[in-house]
Protein backbone atom coordinates (compact mmCIF):
# COMPACT_ATOMS: atom_id res chain seq x y z
CA UNK A 1 0.00 0.00 0.00
CA UNK A 2 1.14 3.47 -0.73
CA UNK A 3 0.55 6.54 1.31
CA UNK A 4 1.29 9.97 -0.13
CA UNK A 5 3.02 12.69 1.81
CA UNK A 6 3.40 16.26 0.55
CA UNK A 7 5.93 18.30 2.47
CA UNK A 8 6.11 22.05 1.80
CA UNK A 9 5.55 21.49 -1.91
CA UNK A 10 5.95 24.68 -3.91
CA UNK A 11 5.68 25.40 -7.61
CA UNK A 12 6.98 28.74 -8.77
CA UNK A 13 6.67 29.50 -12.48
CA UNK A 14 9.28 31.82 -13.88
CA UNK A 15 8.08 35.36 -14.38
CA UNK A 16 5.12 34.95 -12.05
CA UNK A 17 4.98 37.21 -8.99
CA UNK A 18 3.53 34.47 -6.77
CA UNK A 19 3.97 30.72 -6.68
CA UNK A 20 1.18 28.65 -8.28
CA UNK A 21 1.40 26.26 -5.36
CA UNK A 22 2.69 27.65 -2.09
CA UNK A 23 4.24 25.34 0.52
CA UNK A 24 1.50 22.72 0.60
CA UNK A 25 1.77 19.93 3.15
CA UNK A 26 -0.71 17.05 3.20
CA UNK A 27 -0.73 13.45 4.37
CA UNK A 28 -2.84 10.99 2.47
CA UNK A 29 -3.18 7.58 4.07
CA UNK A 30 -2.92 4.40 2.04
CA UNK A 31 -6.31 3.33 0.72
CA UNK A 32 -7.83 6.73 1.32
CA UNK A 33 -9.79 8.76 -1.22
CA UNK A 34 -8.85 12.41 -0.81
CA UNK A 35 -10.60 15.08 -2.82
CA UNK A 36 -8.85 18.34 -3.66
CA UNK A 37 -11.62 20.87 -4.02
CA UNK A 38 -11.27 24.53 -4.85
CA UNK A 39 -12.18 27.15 -7.43
CA UNK A 40 -10.72 27.11 -10.94
CA UNK A 41 -7.13 28.24 -11.06
CA UNK A 42 -6.46 27.61 -7.38
CA UNK A 43 -3.63 25.23 -8.19
CA UNK A 44 -5.34 21.98 -7.26
CA UNK A 45 -4.55 20.31 -10.58
CA UNK A 46 -0.98 21.58 -10.47
CA UNK A 47 -0.62 20.09 -7.00
CA UNK A 48 -1.97 16.76 -8.21
CA UNK A 49 0.25 16.70 -11.29
CA UNK A 50 3.34 17.11 -9.16
CA UNK A 51 2.63 13.72 -7.62
CA UNK A 52 3.31 11.91 -10.91
CA UNK A 53 5.84 14.52 -12.01
CA UNK A 54 3.85 15.82 -14.96
CA UNK A 55 4.84 19.05 -13.28
CA UNK A 56 8.07 19.24 -11.33
CA UNK A 57 7.96 20.97 -7.96
CA UNK A 58 10.29 23.93 -7.43
CA UNK A 59 10.89 22.94 -3.83
CA UNK A 60 9.54 20.62 -1.17
CA UNK A 61 9.17 16.90 -1.20
CA UNK A 62 6.58 14.37 -2.30
CA UNK A 63 6.86 10.93 -0.78
CA UNK A 64 5.06 7.95 -2.25
CA UNK A 65 5.11 4.99 0.11
CA UNK A 66 8.08 6.67 1.74
CA UNK A 67 10.08 7.12 -1.48
CA UNK A 68 10.81 10.58 -2.89
CA UNK A 69 9.12 10.76 -6.30
CA UNK A 70 12.02 12.84 -7.59
CA UNK A 71 14.26 9.80 -7.15
CA UNK A 72 12.10 7.67 -9.47
CA UNK A 73 12.41 7.82 -13.28
CA UNK A 74 9.30 9.78 -14.38
CA UNK A 75 7.93 7.29 -16.91
CA UNK A 76 8.50 4.39 -14.54
CA UNK A 77 6.76 6.37 -11.79
CA UNK A 78 3.75 7.17 -14.00
CA UNK A 79 3.31 3.57 -15.10
CA UNK A 80 2.60 2.73 -11.46
CA UNK A 81 0.16 5.57 -10.88
CA UNK A 82 -3.28 5.40 -12.47
CA UNK A 83 -4.19 8.62 -14.26
CA UNK A 84 -7.65 9.72 -15.35
CA UNK A 85 -8.38 13.09 -16.96
CA UNK A 86 -11.58 14.94 -17.67
CA UNK A 87 -11.19 14.68 -21.44
CA UNK A 88 -10.72 10.92 -20.90
CA UNK A 89 -8.14 10.80 -23.67
CA UNK A 90 -8.90 7.33 -25.01
CA UNK A 91 -6.72 6.74 -28.06
CA UNK A 92 -9.12 6.79 -31.02
CA UNK A 93 -7.04 4.50 -33.23
CA UNK A 94 -6.85 1.72 -30.67
CA UNK A 95 -9.66 -0.61 -29.66
CA UNK A 96 -11.07 -0.45 -26.15
CA UNK A 97 -9.06 -3.52 -25.21
CA UNK A 98 -5.85 -2.07 -26.70
CA UNK A 99 -6.41 1.14 -24.78
CA UNK A 100 -6.67 -0.77 -21.51
CA UNK A 101 -3.67 -2.95 -22.35
CA UNK A 102 -1.43 0.04 -22.94
CA UNK A 103 0.22 0.36 -19.53
CA UNK A 104 0.55 -3.41 -19.02
CA UNK A 105 2.25 -3.41 -22.43
CA UNK A 106 4.64 -0.68 -21.32
CA UNK A 107 5.41 -2.75 -18.25
CA UNK A 108 6.25 -5.75 -20.41
CA UNK A 109 3.36 -8.03 -19.55
CA UNK A 110 2.81 -10.72 -22.15
CA UNK A 111 -0.13 -10.29 -24.51
CA UNK A 112 -2.28 -13.04 -23.05
CA UNK A 113 -2.07 -11.68 -19.57
CA UNK A 114 -2.78 -8.10 -20.73
CA UNK A 115 -5.75 -9.28 -22.75
CA UNK A 116 -7.23 -11.24 -19.86
CA UNK A 117 -6.67 -8.26 -17.60
CA UNK A 118 -8.49 -5.95 -20.03
CA UNK A 119 -11.50 -8.28 -20.07
CA UNK A 120 -11.46 -8.50 -16.30
CA UNK A 121 -11.46 -4.71 -16.00
CA UNK A 122 -14.23 -4.23 -18.54
CA UNK A 123 -16.27 -6.59 -16.39
CA UNK A 124 -15.35 -4.62 -13.30
CA UNK A 125 -16.56 -1.32 -14.74
CA UNK A 126 -19.76 -2.92 -15.99
CA UNK A 127 -19.06 -3.29 -19.72
CA UNK A 128 -19.49 -6.69 -21.33
CA UNK A 129 -16.01 -7.62 -22.65
CA UNK A 130 -17.37 -9.65 -25.55
CA UNK A 131 -19.41 -6.69 -26.75
CA UNK A 132 -16.92 -3.90 -26.11
CA UNK A 133 -13.33 -5.12 -26.30
CA UNK A 134 -12.98 -4.76 -30.06
CA UNK A 135 -14.88 -1.51 -30.43
CA UNK A 136 -13.26 1.83 -31.00
CA UNK A 137 -13.71 4.72 -28.55
CA UNK A 138 -15.88 6.80 -30.89
CA UNK A 139 -18.42 3.96 -30.90
CA UNK A 140 -19.02 4.43 -27.15
CA UNK A 141 -21.10 6.99 -25.26
CA UNK A 142 -19.39 9.54 -23.01
CA UNK A 143 -20.25 7.61 -19.86
CA UNK A 144 -18.97 4.35 -21.33
CA UNK A 145 -15.79 6.08 -22.44
CA UNK A 146 -15.21 7.39 -18.94
CA UNK A 147 -15.68 3.87 -17.55
CA UNK A 148 -13.03 2.68 -19.97
CA UNK A 149 -10.85 5.59 -18.86
CA UNK A 150 -11.07 4.34 -15.28
CA UNK A 151 -10.48 0.75 -16.39
CA UNK A 152 -7.39 1.87 -18.32
CA UNK A 153 -6.02 3.64 -15.28
CA UNK A 154 -6.56 0.49 -13.20
CA UNK A 155 -4.97 -1.80 -15.78
CA UNK A 156 -1.65 -2.47 -14.09
CA UNK A 157 -3.29 -2.44 -10.65
CA UNK A 158 -1.49 0.70 -9.46
CA UNK A 159 -1.72 1.37 -5.70
CA UNK A 160 -2.24 5.08 -6.37
CA UNK A 161 -4.65 6.84 -8.71
CA UNK A 162 -4.80 10.49 -9.73
CA UNK A 163 -8.12 11.67 -11.11
CA UNK A 164 -8.55 15.15 -12.58
CA UNK A 165 -12.27 16.00 -12.70
CA UNK A 166 -12.98 12.62 -14.28
CA UNK A 167 -16.75 13.04 -14.30
CA UNK A 168 -16.76 16.77 -15.05
CA UNK A 169 -17.75 16.52 -18.70
CA UNK A 170 -20.67 14.11 -18.29
CA UNK A 171 -24.35 14.99 -17.91
CA UNK A 172 -25.76 15.03 -14.35
CA UNK A 173 -27.51 11.66 -14.59
CA UNK A 174 -24.49 9.88 -16.02
CA UNK A 175 -22.27 11.62 -13.50
CA UNK A 176 -24.31 10.41 -10.58
CA UNK A 177 -24.25 6.86 -11.89
CA UNK A 178 -20.50 7.00 -12.49
CA UNK A 179 -19.95 8.38 -8.99
CA UNK A 180 -21.95 5.54 -7.44
CA UNK A 181 -20.12 2.90 -9.44
CA UNK A 182 -16.85 4.52 -8.59
CA UNK A 183 -17.60 4.40 -4.85
CA UNK A 184 -18.57 0.74 -5.15
CA UNK A 185 -15.31 0.09 -7.01
CA UNK A 186 -13.24 1.96 -4.46
CA UNK A 187 -14.89 0.09 -1.57
CA UNK A 188 -13.62 -3.07 -3.23
CA UNK A 189 -10.18 -1.89 -4.38
CA UNK A 190 -9.10 0.53 -1.62
CA UNK A 191 -6.69 2.48 -3.81
CA UNK A 192 -4.99 5.60 -2.57
CA UNK A 193 -6.77 8.21 -4.66
CA UNK A 194 -6.27 11.91 -5.21
CA UNK A 195 -9.40 13.24 -6.85
CA UNK A 196 -9.56 16.81 -8.12
CA UNK A 197 -12.87 18.62 -8.57
CA UNK A 198 -14.36 22.09 -8.25
CA UNK A 199 -17.73 20.58 -7.28
CA UNK A 200 -18.05 20.59 -3.50
CA UNK A 201 -21.07 18.29 -3.54
CA UNK A 202 -19.08 15.75 -5.51
CA UNK A 203 -16.29 16.07 -2.96
CA UNK A 204 -18.74 15.40 -0.12
CA UNK A 205 -20.18 12.41 -1.92
CA UNK A 206 -16.89 10.76 -2.78
CA UNK A 207 -14.19 11.83 -0.37
CA UNK A 208 -13.00 10.00 2.72
CA UNK A 209 -11.37 13.34 3.40
CA UNK A 210 -11.56 16.65 1.59
CA UNK A 211 -8.80 19.18 1.22
CA UNK A 212 -10.47 22.53 0.62
CA UNK A 213 -7.90 24.61 -1.25
CA UNK A 214 -7.77 28.33 -1.71
CA UNK A 215 -5.55 30.41 -3.95
CA UNK A 216 -1.99 29.15 -4.43
CA UNK A 217 -3.31 25.77 -3.37
CA UNK A 218 -3.07 26.64 0.31
CA UNK A 219 -5.06 24.23 2.47
CA UNK A 220 -8.02 25.99 4.07
CA UNK A 221 -9.28 22.84 5.74
CA UNK A 222 -8.41 19.17 5.50
CA UNK A 223 -10.95 16.91 7.15
CA UNK A 224 -13.79 14.45 6.67
CA UNK A 225 -16.82 15.70 4.73
CA UNK A 226 -19.01 15.49 7.87
CA UNK A 227 -16.61 17.59 9.92
CA UNK A 228 -16.14 20.19 7.22
CA UNK A 229 -19.91 20.52 6.90
CA UNK A 230 -20.39 20.63 10.68
CA UNK A 231 -17.52 22.93 11.51
CA UNK A 232 -16.06 24.84 8.58
CA UNK A 233 -12.67 26.25 9.54
CA UNK A 234 -13.35 29.74 8.22
CA UNK A 235 -15.68 31.85 6.09
CA UNK A 236 -13.96 30.70 2.92
CA UNK A 237 -14.72 27.05 3.63
CA UNK A 238 -18.22 27.94 4.81
CA UNK A 239 -18.95 29.80 1.59
CA UNK A 240 -17.58 26.90 -0.40
CA UNK A 241 -19.68 24.40 1.52
CA UNK A 242 -22.72 26.48 0.60
CA UNK A 243 -26.12 26.49 2.22
CA UNK A 244 -28.09 23.65 3.81
CA UNK A 245 -24.99 22.04 5.24
CA UNK A 246 -27.02 20.23 7.92
CA UNK A 247 -29.06 18.55 5.19
CA UNK A 248 -25.87 17.71 3.28
CA UNK A 249 -24.47 16.10 6.43
CA UNK A 250 -27.56 13.96 6.80
CA UNK A 251 -26.94 12.61 3.32
CA UNK A 252 -23.67 11.13 4.62
CA UNK A 253 -25.38 9.13 7.39
CA UNK A 254 -27.05 5.83 6.50
CA UNK A 255 -30.53 5.74 8.05
CA UNK A 256 -29.87 2.33 9.59
CA UNK A 257 -27.28 4.00 11.80
CA UNK A 258 -29.94 6.23 13.37
CA UNK A 259 -31.04 5.24 16.87
CA UNK A 260 -34.56 3.91 16.67
CA UNK A 261 -37.29 2.20 18.59
CA UNK A 262 -38.56 -1.25 17.74
CA UNK A 263 -41.43 -1.22 15.34
CA UNK A 264 -44.49 -2.81 16.99
CA UNK A 265 -46.64 -3.31 14.02
CA UNK A 266 -46.73 -1.49 10.76
CA UNK A 267 -49.19 1.11 11.93
CA UNK A 268 -49.29 2.93 8.64
CA UNK A 269 -45.86 4.56 8.93
CA UNK A 270 -44.16 5.43 5.66
CA UNK A 271 -41.35 2.95 4.97
CA UNK A 272 -37.89 4.16 3.94
CA UNK A 273 -36.24 2.32 1.05
CA UNK A 274 -33.31 0.09 1.89
CA UNK A 275 -29.96 1.86 1.73
CA UNK A 276 -31.54 5.26 2.29
CA UNK A 277 -29.70 7.98 4.17
CA UNK A 278 -30.83 10.10 7.12
CA UNK A 279 -31.59 12.79 4.57
CA UNK A 280 -33.86 10.41 2.69
CA UNK A 281 -35.64 9.69 6.00
CA UNK A 282 -36.12 13.40 6.63
CA UNK A 283 -37.30 13.90 3.08
CA UNK A 284 -39.86 11.15 3.57
CA UNK A 285 -41.11 12.82 6.77
CA UNK A 286 -41.49 16.17 5.07
CA UNK A 287 -43.25 14.65 2.09
CA UNK A 288 -45.69 12.60 4.18
CA UNK A 289 -46.17 15.19 6.92
CA UNK A 290 -45.21 12.74 9.66
CA UNK A 291 -42.47 12.94 12.25
CA UNK A 292 -41.85 9.19 12.24
CA UNK A 293 -40.85 6.74 9.52
CA UNK A 294 -40.10 3.01 9.44
CA UNK A 295 -36.52 2.06 8.75
CA UNK A 296 -36.19 -1.70 8.50
CA UNK A 297 -37.70 -3.16 11.68
CA UNK A 298 -37.43 0.08 13.63
CA UNK A 299 -38.99 3.52 13.72
CA UNK A 300 -37.00 6.71 13.51
CA UNK A 301 -38.39 10.09 14.49
CA UNK A 302 -37.47 13.68 13.73
CA UNK A 303 -36.04 14.39 17.20
CA UNK A 304 -33.58 11.52 16.81
CA UNK A 305 -32.27 12.98 13.58
CA UNK A 306 -31.76 16.37 15.22
CA UNK A 307 -30.06 14.75 18.19
CA UNK A 308 -27.77 12.84 15.85
CA UNK A 309 -26.64 16.02 14.11
CA UNK A 310 -25.90 17.44 17.55
CA UNK A 311 -23.80 14.35 18.41
CA UNK A 312 -22.02 14.32 15.08
CA UNK A 313 -20.99 17.92 15.57
CA UNK A 314 -17.76 17.04 17.26
CA UNK A 315 -17.15 13.74 15.49
CA UNK B 1 0.19 25.39 -39.83
CA UNK B 2 -2.14 25.99 -42.70
CA UNK B 3 -4.04 22.78 -43.18
CA UNK B 4 -6.75 24.71 -44.95
CA UNK B 5 -4.48 25.45 -47.92
CA UNK B 6 -4.77 21.77 -48.70
CA UNK B 7 -8.27 21.74 -47.31
CA UNK B 8 -9.81 20.21 -50.39
CA UNK B 9 -7.60 17.17 -50.44
CA UNK B 10 -7.61 16.84 -46.65
CA UNK B 11 -11.36 17.16 -46.34
CA UNK B 12 -12.03 14.72 -49.12
CA UNK B 13 -9.56 12.27 -47.64
CA UNK B 14 -11.02 12.32 -44.17
CA UNK B 15 -14.68 12.46 -45.01
CA UNK B 16 -14.78 9.69 -47.58
CA UNK B 17 -16.03 6.40 -46.23
CA UNK B 18 -14.20 3.10 -46.27
CA UNK B 19 -15.65 2.05 -49.59
CA UNK B 20 -13.61 3.27 -52.55
CA UNK B 21 -15.17 4.60 -55.69
CA UNK B 22 -14.32 2.86 -58.91
CA UNK B 23 -15.79 5.70 -60.94
CA UNK B 24 -12.37 7.33 -61.40
CA UNK B 25 -10.61 4.34 -63.00
CA UNK B 26 -13.67 3.67 -65.16
CA UNK B 27 -13.69 7.23 -66.50
CA UNK B 28 -9.92 7.15 -67.04
CA UNK B 29 -10.14 3.86 -68.93
CA UNK B 30 -12.96 5.23 -71.07
CA UNK B 31 -10.87 8.33 -71.81
CA UNK B 32 -7.96 6.20 -72.98
CA UNK B 33 -10.23 4.09 -75.18
CA UNK B 34 -11.71 7.23 -76.76
CA UNK B 35 -8.23 8.64 -77.31
CA UNK B 36 -7.15 5.41 -78.98
CA UNK B 37 -10.22 5.29 -81.20
CA UNK B 38 -9.81 8.91 -82.16
CA UNK B 39 -6.15 8.53 -83.05
CA UNK B 40 -6.67 5.27 -84.91
CA UNK B 41 -9.38 6.77 -87.16
CA UNK B 42 -7.00 9.49 -88.32
CA UNK B 43 -4.67 9.27 -91.27
CA UNK B 44 -1.26 9.62 -89.56
CA UNK B 45 1.67 11.08 -91.44
CA UNK B 46 5.17 9.70 -90.95
CA UNK B 47 6.08 12.06 -88.10
CA UNK B 48 2.84 11.32 -86.24
CA UNK B 49 3.25 7.61 -86.82
CA UNK B 50 6.75 7.70 -85.33
CA UNK B 51 5.76 9.59 -82.15
CA UNK B 52 2.45 7.79 -81.69
CA UNK B 53 3.96 4.33 -81.98
CA UNK B 54 3.32 1.97 -79.09
CA UNK B 55 7.04 1.68 -78.31
CA UNK B 56 7.61 5.45 -78.20
CA UNK B 57 4.59 6.08 -75.98
CA UNK B 58 5.44 3.18 -73.68
CA UNK B 59 9.02 4.41 -73.20
CA UNK B 60 7.88 7.97 -72.54
CA UNK B 61 5.21 6.87 -70.07
CA UNK B 62 7.57 4.50 -68.25
CA UNK B 63 10.23 7.19 -67.92
CA UNK B 64 7.58 9.60 -66.70
CA UNK B 65 6.33 7.14 -64.10
CA UNK B 66 9.85 6.30 -62.98
CA UNK B 67 10.82 9.95 -62.52
CA UNK B 68 7.57 10.57 -60.63
CA UNK B 69 7.93 7.48 -58.43
CA UNK B 70 11.57 8.16 -57.58
CA UNK B 71 10.85 11.82 -56.81
CA UNK B 72 7.77 11.12 -54.68
CA UNK B 73 9.68 8.41 -52.77
CA UNK B 74 12.52 10.81 -52.11
CA UNK B 75 10.04 13.41 -50.92
CA UNK B 76 8.59 10.88 -48.47
CA UNK B 77 12.03 9.90 -47.23
CA UNK B 78 13.07 13.53 -46.78
CA UNK B 79 9.90 15.39 -45.81
CA UNK B 80 8.32 13.03 -43.26
CA UNK B 81 11.39 12.73 -41.01
CA UNK B 82 12.05 16.45 -41.45
CA UNK B 83 8.46 17.26 -40.55
CA UNK B 84 8.62 15.03 -37.47
CA UNK B 85 11.87 16.67 -36.45
CA UNK B 86 10.40 20.14 -36.79
CA UNK B 87 7.60 19.28 -34.37
CA UNK B 88 10.03 18.19 -31.63
CA UNK B 89 10.50 20.78 -28.90
CA UNK B 90 14.22 21.26 -29.55
CA UNK B 91 13.76 21.98 -33.26
CA UNK B 92 10.41 23.75 -33.23
CA UNK B 93 12.09 27.15 -33.62
CA UNK B 94 13.59 26.05 -36.93
CA UNK B 95 10.20 25.25 -38.43
CA UNK B 96 9.46 28.70 -39.90
CA UNK B 97 12.85 28.77 -41.64
CA UNK B 98 12.51 25.32 -43.15
CA UNK B 99 8.95 26.06 -44.17
CA UNK B 100 10.15 29.26 -45.86
CA UNK B 101 12.70 27.22 -47.81
CA UNK B 102 10.07 24.65 -48.81
CA UNK B 103 7.70 27.43 -49.81
CA UNK B 104 10.43 29.00 -51.92
CA UNK B 105 11.05 25.60 -53.50
CA UNK B 106 7.45 25.35 -54.55
CA UNK B 107 7.11 29.00 -55.55
CA UNK B 108 10.17 28.99 -57.80
CA UNK B 109 9.23 28.16 -61.41
CA UNK B 110 10.15 24.54 -61.95
CA UNK B 111 11.40 25.15 -65.45
CA UNK B 112 13.76 27.89 -64.27
CA UNK B 113 15.13 25.71 -61.49
CA UNK B 114 15.53 22.85 -63.92
CA UNK B 115 17.52 24.95 -66.37
CA UNK B 116 19.70 26.50 -63.66
CA UNK B 117 20.48 23.13 -62.16
CA UNK B 118 21.31 21.66 -65.56
CA UNK B 119 23.67 24.54 -66.30
CA UNK B 120 25.42 23.90 -62.99
CA UNK B 121 25.36 20.12 -62.90
CA UNK B 122 24.62 18.93 -66.40
CA UNK B 123 21.55 17.38 -67.94
CA UNK B 124 19.76 14.09 -67.39
CA UNK B 125 17.21 12.27 -65.31
CA UNK B 126 18.95 12.92 -62.02
CA UNK B 127 18.65 16.66 -62.32
CA UNK B 128 15.00 16.27 -63.25
CA UNK B 129 14.44 14.27 -60.07
CA UNK B 130 16.23 16.88 -57.96
CA UNK B 131 14.02 19.61 -59.44
CA UNK B 132 10.89 17.62 -58.72
CA UNK B 133 11.92 16.93 -55.14
CA UNK B 134 12.64 20.63 -54.54
CA UNK B 135 9.31 21.53 -56.04
CA UNK B 136 7.10 18.89 -54.44
CA UNK B 137 8.46 18.60 -50.89
CA UNK B 138 6.19 21.26 -49.42
CA UNK B 139 2.84 19.41 -49.29
CA UNK B 140 4.21 16.39 -47.46
CA UNK B 141 6.38 18.49 -45.17
CA UNK B 142 3.61 20.90 -44.29
CA UNK B 143 1.05 18.15 -43.78
CA UNK B 144 3.41 16.08 -41.63
CA UNK B 145 3.84 19.07 -39.34
CA UNK B 146 0.14 19.94 -39.43
CA UNK B 147 -0.87 16.30 -38.98
CA UNK B 148 1.22 15.95 -35.85
CA UNK B 149 0.15 19.32 -34.48
CA UNK B 150 -3.54 18.57 -34.91
CA UNK B 151 -3.34 15.57 -32.56
CA UNK B 152 -5.54 16.35 -29.55
CA UNK B 153 -3.36 17.53 -26.67
CA UNK B 154 -5.56 15.58 -24.23
CA UNK B 155 -4.31 12.37 -25.88
CA UNK B 156 -0.70 13.41 -25.46
CA UNK B 157 -1.36 14.34 -21.86
CA UNK B 158 -3.03 10.97 -21.27
CA UNK B 159 -0.10 9.20 -22.90
CA UNK B 160 2.44 11.10 -20.85
CA UNK B 161 0.45 10.54 -17.67
CA UNK B 162 0.41 6.81 -18.34
CA UNK B 163 4.18 6.73 -18.59
CA UNK B 164 4.79 6.63 -22.34
CA UNK B 165 8.19 7.93 -23.35
CA UNK B 166 8.55 10.65 -25.99
CA UNK B 167 9.47 8.04 -28.59
CA UNK B 168 6.47 5.89 -27.70
CA UNK B 169 4.16 8.90 -27.89
CA UNK B 170 5.55 9.72 -31.34
CA UNK B 171 5.39 6.17 -32.70
CA UNK B 172 2.15 5.03 -31.13
CA UNK B 173 0.09 8.22 -30.96
CA UNK B 174 1.36 11.13 -33.05
CA UNK B 175 2.40 9.31 -36.22
CA UNK B 176 -0.62 7.00 -36.59
CA UNK B 177 -2.99 9.86 -35.89
CA UNK B 178 -1.20 12.07 -38.45
CA UNK B 179 -1.45 9.48 -41.23
CA UNK B 180 -4.60 10.82 -42.94
CA UNK B 181 -3.20 14.33 -43.14
CA UNK B 182 0.23 13.17 -44.30
CA UNK B 183 -1.36 10.99 -46.97
CA UNK B 184 -3.39 13.94 -48.23
CA UNK B 185 -0.10 15.82 -48.62
CA UNK B 186 1.45 12.88 -50.43
CA UNK B 187 -1.40 12.80 -52.94
CA UNK B 188 -0.82 16.46 -53.69
CA UNK B 189 2.91 15.80 -54.08
CA UNK B 190 2.30 12.94 -56.50
CA UNK B 191 -0.02 15.00 -58.68
CA UNK B 192 2.49 17.88 -58.71
CA UNK B 193 5.26 15.44 -59.66
CA UNK B 194 3.33 14.01 -62.61
CA UNK B 195 2.64 17.49 -63.90
CA UNK B 196 6.08 18.95 -63.42
CA UNK B 197 7.83 15.84 -64.77
CA UNK B 198 6.73 16.97 -68.24
CA UNK B 199 9.43 19.66 -68.22
CA UNK B 200 12.12 16.99 -67.84
CA UNK B 201 12.10 16.78 -71.62
CA UNK B 202 13.96 20.12 -71.79
CA UNK B 203 17.07 18.60 -70.23
CA UNK B 204 16.81 15.43 -72.23
CA UNK B 205 15.39 13.39 -69.35
CA UNK B 206 12.49 11.98 -71.37
CA UNK B 207 8.97 11.42 -70.18
CA UNK B 208 5.61 12.43 -71.60
CA UNK B 209 7.00 15.94 -72.06
CA UNK B 210 8.76 14.51 -75.14
CA UNK B 211 5.39 13.82 -76.74
CA UNK B 212 3.84 17.14 -75.76
CA UNK B 213 6.80 19.16 -76.98
CA UNK B 214 6.94 17.14 -80.20
CA UNK B 215 3.26 17.94 -80.72
CA UNK B 216 3.92 21.64 -80.26
CA UNK B 217 7.01 21.76 -82.45
CA UNK B 218 5.49 19.66 -85.23
CA UNK B 219 2.13 21.39 -84.90
CA UNK B 220 0.36 18.02 -84.79
CA UNK B 221 -2.81 18.15 -82.72
CA UNK B 222 -3.01 14.37 -82.45
CA UNK B 223 0.42 14.19 -80.82
CA UNK B 224 -0.25 17.14 -78.52
CA UNK B 225 -3.59 15.77 -77.37
CA UNK B 226 -2.15 12.30 -76.81
CA UNK B 227 0.67 13.65 -74.64
CA UNK B 228 -1.63 15.92 -72.65
CA UNK B 229 -4.33 13.34 -72.07
CA UNK B 230 -1.83 10.65 -71.04
CA UNK B 231 -0.25 13.01 -68.49
CA UNK B 232 -3.62 13.89 -67.01
CA UNK B 233 -4.74 10.25 -66.91
CA UNK B 234 -1.55 9.21 -65.12
CA UNK B 235 -1.91 12.03 -62.58
CA UNK B 236 -5.52 11.13 -61.79
CA UNK B 237 -4.78 7.40 -61.73
CA UNK B 238 -1.90 7.80 -59.28
CA UNK B 239 -4.02 10.09 -57.12
CA UNK B 240 -6.71 7.44 -57.06
CA UNK B 241 -4.19 4.72 -56.19
CA UNK B 242 -2.74 6.86 -53.41
CA UNK B 243 -6.26 7.35 -52.07
CA UNK B 244 -6.68 3.58 -52.08
CA UNK B 245 -3.37 3.18 -50.26
CA UNK B 246 -4.46 5.75 -47.72
CA UNK B 247 -7.46 3.61 -46.83
CA UNK B 248 -5.14 0.73 -46.03
CA UNK B 249 -2.52 2.59 -44.04
CA UNK B 250 -4.95 4.83 -42.16
CA UNK B 251 -5.51 3.35 -38.68
CA UNK B 252 -8.94 1.94 -37.93
CA UNK B 253 -11.05 3.92 -35.53
CA UNK B 254 -10.29 7.36 -36.95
Amino acid sequence: MSDIKLVDVTKQYEGQPQPAVDAVSLDIAAGELVVFVGPSGCGKTTTMKMINRLIEPTSGQILLGGADVMSIEPNELRRHIGYVIQQIGLFPHMTISENIQLVPGLLGWNRDRSRRRADELLDLVGLDPAAYRDRYPRQLSGGQQQRVGVARALAADPPVMLMDEPFGATDPITRERLQKEFLRLQAELRKTIVFVTHDFDEAVKLGDRIAVLKERSRVAQYDTPARILAAPADDYVASFAGSATAIKRLALIPAVRLPGEPLDERDGLPVLERGGSARDALDLMVRRGTSRVAVGDRTVDFAMICALLEDEHGR
Amino acid sequence: MAVETLGGAFGAATRKGRGHSFATPAVLAATLVLLYLWVSTRQLDSMEARVLSAAFIRDAALTHLTVTAVSASLVVVIAIPLGVLLTRPFARRLAPWVMAAANAGQAAPALGVLVLLSILFGIGTRIAVVTLVLHATLPVLRNTIAGIQQVDTALLEAGRGMGMSRGQILRRLELPLAVPVVMAGLRTTIVICVGIATVATFINAGGLGDIIVAGIKLQRTSILVTGGVLTAVIALALDWLAGLAEKYVRPHGI
